[in-house]
């Protein structure tokens, strides 16, 4: 064994430093992005249900909480994650397929989700907060 | 001689992809219709007697666990990936995927068990 394993000083896996900034690049970064953040989802949901599946108190104290700021804020953030990783994970799965593999289809498509996403979290705050 | 780099088993890699993917395709269908659920009551266009009369429903019993196993498997894979990507120490990366699976398990038999308890 001639070479020393270079064991922990490899680089990052995404080496945002070295590339120009595309659509597609970003698409791809804001999906990873939108899956850490629908975590959340996962036990926010669970506990609304839980809330407002027991006494009726418990479901207007739960109900009340959505209507509060960061209740609001939560249902658009959740909103607009879901929204993004929805239509982007999508056009992966499109891709993965074969359809719209080309560059120009893929820049075409990830401009398309990202507006997707911008114009529903117009939408949701629009919704949620007027 | 090549040094390993991966622990695990050759094949895995493609089956993860595979549920990643199958995963996705549930939650496509399923997960909208628990954020519009939200928005419904959040609207106040359905009220607790309402959204009890909806998740009574023995359909939606089964959405709700098809929903739940989706996501936990898609959360796992997800999670995972992006673990093996920015945790290079195996000594940490390893505990931290296993503490995530029982912790996820765990989470999601408690809600399954929730689903199916609801009156
Ligand atoms: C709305 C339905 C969903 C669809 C259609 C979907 C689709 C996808 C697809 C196709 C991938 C693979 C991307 C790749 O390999 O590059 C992916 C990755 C991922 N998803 Fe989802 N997903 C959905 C919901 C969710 C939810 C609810 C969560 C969180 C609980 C989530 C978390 C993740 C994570 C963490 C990744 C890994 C991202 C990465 O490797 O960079 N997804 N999703």
């Amino acid at each position: 064994m001639n070479e020393q394993p270079v064991k922990y000083h490899r680089p990052l896996s995404p080496r945002i430093s070295i590339y120009r900034w595309r659509a597609p690049m970003l698409a791809s970064i804001a999906h990873r992005a939108s899956g850490v953040a629908l975590v959340l989802f996962v036990p926010l949901y669970l506990w609304l249900l839980h809330g407002m599946t027991s006494s009726p108190d418990h479901y207007d104290a739960t109900l009340t909480w959505l209507h509060s700021l960061p209740g609001k804020c939560s249902l658009w953030f959740v909103g607009v994650a879901l929204v993004y990783h929805f239509s982007n994970g999508i056009r992966f799965l499109l891709i993965d397929v074969g359809w719209g593999e080309s560059r120009k289809m893929m820049r075409f498509s990830a401009l398309v989700v990202l507006f997707i996403a911008a114009l529903a979290s117009l939408m949701f705050a629009w919704l949620l907060f007027l | 001689m090549r040094t390993v780099k991966e622990p695990g088993s050759a094949h895995g890699g493609l089956s993860d992809w595979y549920w990643q993917r199958l995963s996705a395709v549930v939650l496509a269908f399923l997960l909208p219709l628990s954020f519009l659920l939200m928005l419904m009551v959040f609207s106040g266009a359905v009220d607790q007697q309402g959204l009890l009369d909806i998740l009574d429903h023995v359909a939606s019993r089964v959405l709700h666990t098809l929903l739940i196993l989706a996501l936990m498997v898609h959360a796992y894979m997800g999670l995972k990936v992006i673990l093996e990507d920015y945790v290079h120490m195996l000594a940490w990366r390893i505990p931290l995927i296993a503490t995530m699976l029982v912790l996820m398990s765990g989470f999601g038999i408690w809600w399954l068990a929730l689903i199916w308890a609801w009156a």
